[in-house]
């Protein structure tokens, strides 16, 4: 075998027998399967889950359906002629669907947009991470830093004008989580530590100090009740303008737009700047990236900074969407964080990726809910459970990513190694 | 020596993705003997070998043993049968001790779970005593010199009671006096009764130790002879299949004023100990200056230092008048500094980037490539066509992923982005390791390009034919330090003999 | 061996700045002991006198070149100082009252026994090259089963059983992703987590509703010596056979051929390959060995010490005993050290609420930010078996 007659396959085991790392294998899977396999892997997981279903007593496919109707996805069926009011003005047009949150599907499908957009950006988080070589499993605690402090910024500084507030309290939100992802680049760049487990800790201490700021007698308590472990209830002028539905029921509101544009960002930085250049170089032979004279430890840190942004900006987007105030309660129960990353994966850390897989999980979670799921149907506890467990067997399928590109019979078409001759 | 075989192979063939690694090769060993298995890269040695160590299986063929039918389907198969191999790559864990490596996976045990540490050293002892080896059953693999660490390998084969052992390319990383020590030990495990089969692509020591020679070439065997009548030219022609052209046309060097001056350079490795120790020298323009060296003396850390991927520990580094001494690589890069990296796939290239992406490298942060941030790829893709036809890169275009290409395209890709660079200061670094024949004419004829431009050129290779054939000026490197300059005329043997540390002619 | 040699082995094991670094944590510790009772130092500058020497010890480690043990030292001599100024400035009836040093240490043993179960099964798979971040959902699954089981058969070993074979079944899931279909170990294990979360969860409800596990579930017995006084007379058998497992692992690991062969396959495994040890094999053997360790450590949570299973009741558990694996240098007594000082924070952090709810809750961020600093700048050579991570491809 001589140099010149085989092209390299894309995934080679090096001379220690290893295989090809995190960042490598994404890449050759962002190639390899297209929308195929993200759609594979999710409606296998989807099958294992409904086996789980059937298995215990009740109909895979009445609840599937159920879980369907209660993301509101379906009032994507429902033709008609509607119409829909042109927002600052007194005229409507027409339009096909039944905007009416009055009406069932309409208010679920705003409530799996409101899962959506959070969704959206902790997946990019996770996503940008990834394709600088960085597991980062942080988004929990950038999140909820980002919280924190939005929901610090949006209850004071009630001297502020409505747009001022808002975007500050945004952009405070940002910061928080960028720089808790920051710390976890920063210890990587000096002294090599592993992402996995600083982020892993720094979830938790955001977790406990979360717990301790609003706890009882905490310093972000609130000033009212002083019986309830939860902050102030932000200010009335910094809540996001709500979009779609009545305001008083949890209305879709504007941050939507922030994710939607986040999406956009995040194509733009990766491949439209220097940045992003450097970021995906490092991402994929940090070795090389640093011959040709990047500084690796330096975009190590600015991509968990970038990472846990949009992280931090998906929490005080959620503070100041519809939350409106914190609770030891919700830092303890949320984990918006995690299924961040089972987005970004089933996503292939792509822009689009991430959009739709984001799509597919505020549904999941929206449709099994207490409030959109008929009880009859299925309890929403074990549907809340059956989610954990759809999410988990995305992520299993994507983490073996070979097996799902064998499934496909990808192999001839894409030269997947077999044993590499010495 | 006896006349029958104790090992028979018969028709080995074996076909990997895309290649034939080995096409019915028939092979042979007698009891006591050196037969040398001798090719170039890819021949299909290395594969042979692993089949017959159980790391892979063949696709037809058969082998014997002393007369027997054998399979032999794992490692495990191999040493149970008296095989055992010293790879190219040590198999050695670094954390454990000598003794923990020798004995692993055949501990001796007491009271039926502990390991008996003292048995262990006994048996370690016997067999260093038997072979008369010289190691520290209690060093830290980390903390040895490869040449012990190479005992250790042959050790780890004896211990087992192999009767056959192979050794992989074994001198590769040893320096001309440790070879000369291993092939001592060779004699010594021959006198004893022991087979051995060495893997070269050397031809001075296959004559010089082996009793007989196979050549392989494509995957096919060539000819097996007796050492007896062999040549180097012979071999050589068996080899490649044609003969082989060993020198460079060029012009005679016109040098002007130095353009690197690297002065009293130290460098420490990774270990903190110290690589380079006060070396100086100069590149002037015009001209291709060669380091010759045995890996290992310090050529890596070197041209680390240099590059700016290192910082020296003490020393000046000048490129064009400018200091360079503690720069980044970028700042290297930038002061008129080119690198022909020494692995093209870990540091040359980003294997995942396309070709234009890879091309831009260095420069991406300037103008034309982007613009206060900004980047506009398709630029990238113009500019790239361009120089990909220029520096005739075949296998793809400027959207092709760099991992797709062959690695004498891959290598053209990298020499394209440094030349087109116009730098003034050239470092290539092992230019041409892994290529074939036609990749290697092309990078040889860029850098004498180079060289006649005007340009400063600083070329280490561990191949002595290509420093002697490319170089004006030849520098030896050993041990940290130059030890001698020679003229291009040199006789490889004096230069063989400076890169051992023997007589020192004048140090640079 | 005799004395002599056995101090002298122990010497040259342990160079000068290696046990002046350990000293320097241990005095950064004990900045913070000397403020509670016994010793009860209520003024301001004895704790941060102390905590400054392990500062200095720190520093003058760090000049002989040890950077990252020099860290580690200053690390926790600022956290001893800052504790120990807080202790004295607390009222000296609170903390009478908050450290009864024994039941502090039998609290501490509590809390440190699922640690300790999963941080030595953890610590197996790491050695031999696997990571399991999926601890956390082998010991809750370990929990429920272990619930479960005693519940449905009747006694309590059935449900140590149960627990076992349940840790070992999603041991199993984790091991085949990372080792045969080479996947990334660490989604791998969030999976696990996600699953194991998602199945207990599922299956809590589903069977036991809205009325949780009966309240007489079988619960693993206590072990009565009464001359061994008021903290080790009434231990749970589990945290006896934590001890044992304690031993039994250090002699496995590091004296016996299975140990050593372990540790061959997480350094370099392709040198074991080609000495005939089963790579894969291996590795499965020690990933499951710790999938059913940390569900044992999850039984001892619901069966042995709480008697009953709420959904998530390990909160997290399973990374502190991950952060107690690193912490502790892969080695099983300095992973139970890590245990008992993190189990001991624990412990703190709920005798803390009576007096100070507030800041109580803070003490149980402490195990994590003692792992970032010791991830940052560890004890001594801590360096993680070096293929710990990287799926082997086998030939």
């Amino acid at each position: 075998m001589s140099e010149a007659a085989t092209p390299h396959a894309p995934l080679e085991s090096d001379p220690e027998g290893y295989a090809p790392s995190v960042a490598k294998r994404l890449a050759f899977y962002q190639r390899a399967g297209g929308i195929i396999t993200p759609f594979l892997t999710a409606v296998f997981a989807f099958l294992m889950g409904g086996i789980v279903v059937g298995a215990t007593g009740h109909n895979p496919l009445r609840v599937y359906k159920a879980i369907f109707e209660g993301a509101g996805l379906n009032w994507f069926l429902h033709f008609g002629s509607y119409h829909v009011d042109i927002p600052f003005t007194n005229h409507h047009i027409w339009f096909w669907w039944d905007t009416s949150t009055n009406h069932t599907a309409a208010y679920n499908l705003t409530q799996t947009l409101l899962t959506t957009t959070p969704l959206i950006l902790t997946g990019l988080a996770v996503a940008f991470a990834f394709r600088c070589g960085l597991f980062n499993i942080g988004g929990q605690g950038q999140y909820m830093m980002g919280a924190i402090v939005g929901v610090y910024v949006g209850s004071r500084f009630v001297a502020l004008a409505h747009v001022t507030h808002i975007l500050f309290a945004i952009v405070a939100a940002a910061l928080a989580g960028a720089l808790w992802g920051a710390i976890a680049g920063f210890l990587k760049a000096t002294v090599g530590a592993h992402e996995v487990i600083t982020t892993i800790m720094l979830n938790w201490v955001a977790y406990w100090g979360g717990s301790y700021l609003l706890g009882r007698d905490g310093p972000l308590q609130n000033h009212v009740d002083k019986s309830i472990p939860i902050s102030d209830d932000i200010a009335q002028k910094a809540h996001l303008p709500a979009i779609w539905g009545n305001p008083a029921l949890q209305a879709l509101h504007a941050g939507i737009f922030f994710a939607l544009a986040a999406l956009f960002v995040f194509y733009l930085v990766l491949n439209r700047t220097t940045l992003g250049y450097e970021v995906r170089a490092v991402g994929f032979n940090p070795e090389a990236a640093r011959y040709g004279g990047i500084s690796v430890g330096r975009n190590f840190v600015v991509a968990m900074a970038i990472s846990g942004l949009f992280a931090g900006l998906a929490g005080g987007i959620d503070i100041l969407g519809w939350q409106f105030r914190l609770g030891v309660l919700d830092v303890q129960v949320s984990n918006i964080g995690f299924i961040g990353i089972a987005v970004a994966l089933l996503g292939r850390n792509t822009a689009v990726g991430v959009g739709f897989a984001a799509l597919l999980f505020g549904g999941l979670l929206t449709g099994t809910s207490t409030r959109s799921l008929d009880p009859q149907i299925f309890p929403p506890q074990l549907a809340g459970n059956l989610a954990l467990m759809i999410q988990a067997l995305v992520l299993l399928f994507v983490g073996a990513d070979l097996l799902i590109v064998y499934i496909w019979q990808a192999r001839r078409k894409l030269h997947l190694p077999r044993k590499v001759p010495a | 020596m006896d006349e029958a075989p104790v090992l028979e192979l018969r028709g080995i063939t074996k076909q990997f993705p895309g290649v034939l690694a080995n096409d019915h090769v028939d092979f042979d060993l007698r009891h006591g003997e050196v037969h040398a298995l001798l090719g170039e890269n890819g021949a299909g040695k290395s594969t042979l070998m692993s089949i017959l160590y159980g790391l892979y299986t063949a696709d037809s063929g058969e082998i014997l043993m002393n007369g027997k039918h054998v399979t032999i389907s794992s490692p495990k198969d191999a040493i149970e049968l008296g095989i055992g191999m010293v790879h190219q790559h040590f198999m050695l864990i670094p954390v454990m001790t000598v003794t923990e490596n020798i004995v692993l996976a055949n501990e001796p045990v007491k009271a039926g779970v502990l390991i008996d540490e003292k048995a262990a050293e006994r048996r370690v002892a016997d067999v260093a005593a038997t072979f008369k080896f010289a190691v520290d059953p209690h060093a830290r693999i980390e903390n040895i010199t490869v040449g012990q660490q190479q005992r250790v390998e042959i050790m780890k084969a004896l211990y087992r009671n192999a009767s056959i052992v192979i050794l992989d390319e074994p001198t590769a990383v040893l320096t001309p006096q440790e070879a000369q020590e291993l092939f001592e030990i060779l004699r010594t495990l021959t006198r004893e009764g022991i087979s051995v089969i060495f893997i070269s692509h050397k031809l001075n020591e296959v004559l010089e130790i082996a009793d007989r020679i196979t050549v392989l070439r494509r995957g096919k065997r060539v000819e097996t002879i007796p050492r007896e009548g062999a040549t180097e030219e012979g071999l050589a022609r068996s080899m490649v299949g044609r003969e082989v052209l060993l020198r460079v046309d060029k012009k005679p060097a016109q040098p002007g004023d130095p353009l690197l001056q690297v002065h009293e350079l130290a460098v420490r490795d990774d270990r903190g100990l110290e690589a380079v120790r006060g070396v100086s020298f100069d590149v002037r323009a015009g001209e291709i200056v060669g380091i010759a060296g045995v890996d290992g003396n310090g050529q890596t850390e070197l041209i680390d230092a240099v590059t700016g991927l290192r910082h020296p520990a003490s020393g000046e580094i000048r490129v064009g008048g400018h200091d360079l001494s503690r720069a980044t690589a970028r700042a290297a890069f930038d002061a008129g500094m080119g690198h022909i990296p020494e692995d093209r796939q870990r540091r040359g290239l980003v294997l995942d980037f396309n070709l234009a992406e890879n091309l831009v490298l260095h420069d991406y942060g300037k103008e034309p490539f982007s613009r206060l941030g900004w980047v506009n790829p398709r630029r990238w893709i113009r500019w790239a066509r361009g120089l990909l036809e220029e520096f005739d890169v075949r296998g793809g275009g400027p959207t092709t992923r760099g991992g797709s290409l062959s690695g004498g395209n891959q290598q053209k890709v990298v020499v394209a982005r440094e030349v087109s660079r116009n730098p003034s200061v050239l470092i290539a670094a092992q230019p041409t390791r892994g290529l074939d024949v036609g990749a290697i004419e092309f990078v040889h004829r860029r850098l004498v390009e180079q060289r006649d431009a005007g340009k400063a050129v600083l070329l280490v290779s561990l191949e002595l034919d290509e420093i002697l054939s490319l170089s004006d000026r030849i520098l030896v490197l050993y041990e940290g330090r130059i030890v001698a300059e020679f003229p291009p005329e040199v006789s490889e043997e004096e230069v063989g003999i400076a890169m051992t540390g023997g007589r020192r002619s004048e140090a640079a | 061996m005799s004395t002599m040699d056995f101090a002298s082995r122990l010497w040259s094991r342990w160079p000068l700045e290696t046990v002046i670094a350990r000293g320097g944590v241990g005095l950064g510790l004990f900045a913070f002991v000397v403020a509670l009772p016994p010793f009860r130092a209520d003024m301001p500058w004895v704790p941060v006198l102390v905590g400054l020497i392990a500062i200095a010890a720190g520093v003058w480690v760090m000049s002989r070149g040890l950077r990252r043990p020099g860290w580690t030292a200053i690390g926790f001599g600022i956290v001893g100082i800052v504790l120990g100024l807080l202790a004295t400035r607390a009222n000296q009836g609170n903390l009478n009252q908050v450290v009864v040093w024994s039941a502090l240490l039998s609290a501490t043993l509590v809390w440190a026994t699922p640690l300790t179960f999963a941080a030595i099964g953890g610590m197996f798979s790491e050695r031999s090259g696997v990571v399991n971040i999926g601890l956390e959902g082998m010991m809750l699954c370990g929990a429920f089963f272990a619930a479960l089981g005693a519940d449905k058969f009747g006694h309590w070993w059935m449900g140590v059983l149960t627990a076992a074979v349940a840790g070992a079944g999603f041991a199993a899931v984790h091991a085949f992703m990372a080792i045969q279909l080479r996947a990334d170990q660490i989604v791998s294990g969030t999976a696990i987590n996600f699953l194991a979360l998602g199945v207990t969860g599922y299956f809590f409800i589903d069977i036991y509703g809205e009325n949780g596990t009966p309240g007489n579930l079988p619960r693993i017995p206590e072990v009565n010596v009464g001359f061994l006084g008021s903290v080790f007379g009434h231990l749970n058998l589990m945290i006896w056979v934590s001890f044992a497992l304690l031993i039994l692992a250090h002699v496995t690991l590091f004296r016996t051929p299975i140990g050593l062969r372990i540790r061959s396959v997480g350094e370099h495994p392709r040198a074991a390959d080609t000495v005939g040890i089963s790579v894969y094999g291996t590795r499965y053997a020690a990933v499951i060995l710790s999938g059913m360790l940390a569900a044992l450590g999850g039984a001892y949570l619901s069966i042995g010490y709480l008697g009953s299973f709420s959904e998530n009741m390990t909160a997290g558990r399973g990374f502190i005993a991950l952060a107690a694996v690193i912490f502790g240098n892969w080695r099983p007594f300095g992973a139970f050290a890590a245990a008992l000082l993190f189990g001991g924070s624990t412990a703190l952090s709920f005798r803390l609420q009576q007096p100070w709810p507030a800041p109580s809750v803070l003490f149980q961020a402490l195990p994590y930010v003692l792992t970032l600093i010791a991830v940052a700048g560890v004890i001594g050579r801590s360096v993680p078996p070096a293929s710990a991570g990287r799926p082997y491809v086998k030939q």
